[in-house]
């Protein structure tokens, strides 16, 4: 967002392998990953449970840090950088929608939208907020705190406030997995909408192949590694991947 | 049940660690104290043991029988001689006694061989260790001293003293040895050494013989104070005690050694039980500052636990035993902490005792931990610990079933109205019980006033939580333009758990109270005590280390050049209407002139045989115009009552000096105003001709003073304020640190509210991390709420402190307040001290918050 010279991949990982214990215990949750994120694009990420989607997910964010290898973000190297200096990366180039417990409970919806904006001391820009609030109609809302806002509500206030600060690359945990179908649905058309208007990067994690059938591109991880990917996906074609890794 | 309560307490023991801690150190402060007491009590007993070890039978003066005056005083005060040569002799020819020995105290000092010189600082070296001076018999079961070096006494003009003493005031055999006393000064010839009992345990005070006749002449009384009986081997002391009583005076009696001891020993014990109870009074304080933290942290503990509870009630396990299983959680906590006070009070004790001893020499007896210390540190842990745990444990036995598959852990916010009614009545009633307490005619209205001040605590407790949420509210603004987003999230929180914050605010303020409280108290006492010296006219204070001034010093100091006059005033006790009251003795003459006595009509106007009287007699219903009869030491007297004294403190009577000799018979001064003329100017300026300078002036007169009564000692009124007020600043110094144990605790409460909001704000705290807030945001987020927190309580308990305070004192008034002073400057220092308080209170929690794995954090089950 802030560089002139657009990097050509938001994110990427090389060669990333992730242990958690050690000895008998030690397991391997990925196991030597490459990957590229394009800018601009919509990217999923499936597997069944223990495939090692969300380690691939945090690490390439910066929230853990990998056994070995390396990631960027913009181009910023983040494996060799400090505590300190990743909250750096996080801040300016990052934004996050969790599954659930994604704001702030004292925080209205209008705080908890700027509060990476506060955190930065960055002055909010007036017209994209409007327009965020506007695409996610969110407007009736801004000063009901997360607690008087319905679960839907509260997804499209946290994808707001990732979008916000403008981030180089969205990370998403399951955004629609505690939603109804028609609030889930609602949300991920939203996602979809910020990417193609906005050329917004966004990588999503899921395990549900109609959720997933909103990207670009699908990668599908078994085992720590990448078995495959596919590109202008849809629900019965995932699904029928799906049931092929043995789901 | 047991178990599951027990591998509560083990599994997640971090989080009753503070709570633990805040009941031990309550506890300890009640095992200190009591372990303290007991070895001092140990000690004397010794002592007093060593005293009539070799006594078979004291005969001395019936303290039953003796006038109310003497009653409590000094026990090493000297006593009146009652007993002539003839009743000693009496005494003597008593079937069954080998020797009567007749023993006499003389009030003086010995003074240290370097005392030649006048002491420039007469303040400071004054006071001292006092010396118990006794005449010589020669025969160690009745002087319970042997001669260690050299020789008893066996000549008038010889002198024996305690070995220990011969080396603190630098004197060796053969040196020549200065005792002053009331009359004078006097030299002895040091002729040998002595030890007091088995290892001259004398408690610090100087000890020595000198012979009879010479003690008589000192003493000025021909008679013995008491008479020191052997028995012959094998008699029967209580028949020799019967045969004494029958030839001694009246108002006198016989007791054997031994009883006597056992009798100092009990006087001692009444004494050091008023210690332990003003101990068990504050450490009452800590403790009610503790059980604010314990309910805190057990209702906290039930609000995280509330699914766990519901998955309990789910499976088919009654309130009741969800309950009890809180509950012995607590007596789990109860016991741990208690044991543990008791420890850290023994070795606090020590601790003391040794550092007590090496300014005091060895005074106590042998540590042990008295069991009644012991049974009380249990009692009050196990007390405070239960019944602060009832509460939340009765709310999680309320927890439903369906509470362990909600979501959400927090619930909706539950309205304060309830709150805000009980904790308003609450501070109403104990405001009326405190004004009632101070400003009602009660019996024991001191009850009143601590019981109105605990109730007005807890409603006010109840109250802050309303109060806290508007001011949350309004340092919002503020907090977020000086530390952005970590600054309003502080607010918001504070705001968002207002009774939690303000339970644990609250804890501090009652340490903050009582303290504003005393301060208020002394800073108004320290302004009486400056208008009581602004009030005199006088340039110099004389006043004896010892007794009375001499009546020879007096004269010594109105010969000097450049004293104008002096103005005197004695004090007596008589008895009015079957009461003892203090009567002052002045000279109304110079008296007008050198202070300003708050008399209606002027204190001049005084004469003999007339009385004025303060506020205390007056509500006997006596009235200007009647006529007292006053009973003193040398009979009745009626006098003509002509004026009121305005004051409820000093005398409450006041007569002149011969109406004070009729009452007392020759009534000496305690205290002698000088004035100078005008040849003597200020120290800044230069002395003309035929001038001093005020130092020099003084020096001059201790120096014709040292002579002959060296033990009357000089003192400026600014001194003599200073001391004043230094004395009032150690009051406040030892209150102040008494309560520093409340305060120690109240700040862990701090700390651990703070420490298991953390632990409920887990996913929160790891979602700001996420969104890039800095680990320093976090900690100075978690700082900003401890701050207010203990700002807060500090503020609310300086209010109610100052507000206490102010009651106490006007309600004094006739004690001499004329008005409140705010400690301003105490309270300023409170509040930085709050303020730093608040930062070190979260150094933990906002370590621990600030060090939060954000993976974990996002993931925790919530």
């Amino acid at each position: 967002m802030t560089s002139t010279a657009a990097p050509a991949l938001a994110a990427s990982m090389r060669d990333g392998y992730k242990d958690y214990g050690t000895g008998e215990a030690a397991v391997r949750a990925l196991d030597g990953v490459n990957v590229d994120i394009a800018r601009s694009e919509f990217t999923a990420i499936m597997g069944p449970s223990g495939s090692g989607k969300s380690t691939l997910l945090h690490t390439l964010a910066g929230l853990d840090k990998l056994s070995a290898g390396q990631s960027t973000i913009a181009d910023t190297t983040i494996t060799s950088l400090s505590e300190a200096q990743i909250t750096e990366v996080r801040r300016k180039y990052i934004g996050f929608v969790f599954q659930s417990f994604n704001l702030i409970p004292s925080l209205t919806a209008r705080e908890n939208i700027t509060l990476p904006l506060d955190i930065s001391g960055t002055k909010v820009d007036k017209a994209w907020f409007d327009e965020i609030i506007g695409i996610l109609g969110l407007g009736q809302r801004l000063t009901h705190l997360p607690a008087e806002l319905s679960g839907g509500q509260q997804q499209r206030v946290a994808v707001a406030r990732a979008l916000v600060s403008r981030p180089e690359i969205i990370f998403a945990d399951e955004p629609s997995g505690n939603l109804d179908s028609k609030s889930g649905a609602e949300l991920l058309a939203f996602m979809q909408r910020a990417v193609k208007e906005f050329g917004q990067t966004i990588v999503m994690v899921t395990h549900d192949p109609t959720a997933a059938s909103y990207a670009d591109r699908i990668l599908f991880l078994e085992d720590g590694t990448i078995v495959d990917e596919m590109r202008e996906p849809t629900a019965d074609r995932v699904l029928d991947r799906m049931k092929q890794m043995g789901h | 049940m047991f178990r599951l309560a027990f591998k509560s307490v083990r599994h997640n023991p971090k989080r009753l660690i503070l709570t633990a801690v805040a009941v031990a150190l309550g506890v300890s402060l009640v095992a200190a104290t009591q372990t303290f007491t007991n070895a001092l009590s140990s000690g004397f007993s010794d002592l007093f043991d060593d005293i009539y070890a070799g006594t078979d039978i004291v005969v001395e003066i019936d303290p039953g029988a003796a006038s109310e005056e003497d009653q409590g005083g000094d026990p090493f005060a000297a006593a009146e001689g009652v007993f002539s040569p003839e009743d000693v002799m009496a005494i003597g020819d008593v079937d069954g006694v080998a020797i009567a020995a007749g023993g006499l105290q003389v009030s003086g000092t010995v003074l240290p061989a370097d005392a030649g010189e006048t002491s420039t600082d007469a303040l400071a070296t004054g006071g001292g260790a006092p010396s118990q001076i006794f005449n010589w018999y020669g025969e160690p079961s009745v002087d319970q001293s042997t001669v260690v070096d050299g020789r008893g006494i066996e000549a008038d003009g010889e002198i024996a003293l305690d070995i220990d003493s011969l080396e603190t005031l630098g004197y060796s055999l053969g040196d020549t040895v200065s005792i002053a006393t009331e009359t004078g000064v006097d030299e002895f010839t040091l002729v040998g050494t002595v030890r007091f009992g088995e290892d001259n345990n004398l408690q610090g005070a100087t000890l020595a013989y000198i012979s009879d006749a010479d003690a008589h002449r000192l003493a000025d009384d021909p008679n013995y104070a008491s008479v020191s009986v052997i028995a012959d081997e094998g008699a029967d002391l209580d028949a020799v005690v019967a045969g004494i009583d029958e030839v001694i005076p009246d108002g006198t009696r016989a007791i054997t050694g031994e009883d006597k001891a056992a009798e100092q020993t009990e006087a001692l014990d009444d004494v050091l039980q008023y210690v332990d109870i003003f101990a068990i009074a504050f450490a009452g304080i800590s403790l009610f500052v503790g059980a604010y933290i314990i309910v805190n942290t057990f209702r906290i503990i039930v609000t995280q636990r509330t699914r766990e509870f519901g998955l309990m009630r789910a499976i088919g396990v009654t309130g009741r035993q969800i309950r009890s299983m809180i509950l012995l959680e607590a007596v789990i906590v109860a016991i741990l902490a208690s044991t543990l006070g008791i420890v850290m009070g023994y070795l606090l004790a020590l601790a003391f005792s040794w550092i007590v001893s090496l300014f005091a020499g060895d005074i106590f007896g042998t540590l042990t931990l008295p069991w009644d210390a012991v049974v009380w540190a249990y009692v009050m842990g196990g007390a405070v610990t239960l019944v602060s745990a009832l509460l939340p444990a009765l709310h999680a036995s309320r927890v439903a079933p369906m509470e362990a598959l909600r979501e959400s852990a927090t619930g909706g916010k539950k309205p304060l109205k309830v709150r805000n009614i009980v904790g308003g009545a609450l501070a109403l009633i104990g405001a009326g019980l405190v004004t009632l307490g101070l400003y009602v005619d009660l019996d024991k209205p001191y009850i009143y006033v601590g019981a109105g001040a605990a109730v007005l605590v807890v409603g006010v407790t109840l109250l802050a939580a309303q109060l806290l949420s508007p001011l949350a509210g309004a340092m919002r603004r503020p907090l977020t333009s000086w530390f952005r987003v970590d600054g309003k999230l502080a607010a918001n929180n504070i705001q968002r758990e207002p009774r939690r914050s303000a339970n644990t605010a609250a804890a501090l303020m009652i340490g903050v109270m009582l303290l504003a409280l005393v301060a208020t108290f002394t800073e108004s006492l320290k302004t009486v005590v400056t208008s009581e010296f602004s009030s005199t006219k006088a340039d110099l204070f004389a006043t004896s280390t010892q007794g009375p001034i001499p009546d020879g010093a007096i004269d010594v100091i109105a010969g000097v050049d450049g004293v104008e006059f002096t103005s005197s005033i004695g004090f007596g006790t008589a008895d009015y209407d079957g009461t003892q009251y203090a009567v002052g003795v002045i000279d109304p003459e110079t008296a007008a002139e050198t202070y300003e006595y708050a008399t209606d009509p002027a204190i001049g106007d005084l004469s003999d045989g007339e009385v004025y009287i303060n506020p205390v007699i007056e509500e006997l219903g006596v009235e200007v115009g009647d006529e007292v009869t006053l009973t003193g030491t040398e009979g009745d007297v009626t006098l003509e009552v002509t004026g009121r004294y305005l004051n409820e403190n000093e005398g409450a009577f006041f007569v002149t000096f011969p109406t004070g000799d009729e009452l007392f018979g020759d009534v000496q001064a305690v205290q002698t105003l000088v004035v100078f003329d005008d040849t003597v100017v200020p120290d800044d300026q230069e002395p003309a001709a035929g001038e001093i300078t005020f130092t020099d002036q003084q020096e001059k007169i201790q120096e014709a003073l040292s002579e002959d009564f060296p033990l009357v000692i000089l003192a400026q009124p600014g001194q003599l304020e200073q001391l004043a007020n230094q004395f009032i600043d150690l009051l406040l110094g030892i209150i102040s640190a008494l309560l520093g144990s409340a305060l120690v605790i109240a700040l862990l409460g701090v700390a651990n509210t703070l420490l298991l909001s953390v632990t409920e704000r887990t996913r929160e705290i790891g979602l700001l991390r996420a969104v890039g807030m800095k680990r320093r945001s976090v900690w100075r987020m978690i700082t900003i709420e401890s701050m207010i927190m203990a700002v807060f309580g500090t503020i609310l308990g300086m209010v109610l402190g100052v507000a206490l305070g102010s009651a106490l004192v006007l309600s004094l008034a006739d004690f001499g307040f004329d008005g409140v002073t705010i400690p301003w400057v105490w309270l300023i220092v409170y509040t930085v001290l709050a303020a730093i308080a608040g930062v070190l209170a979260a150094i933990w929690p906002a370590y621990r918050a600030s060090r939060l794995d954000i993976l974990q954090a996002i993931a925790a089950d919530g």
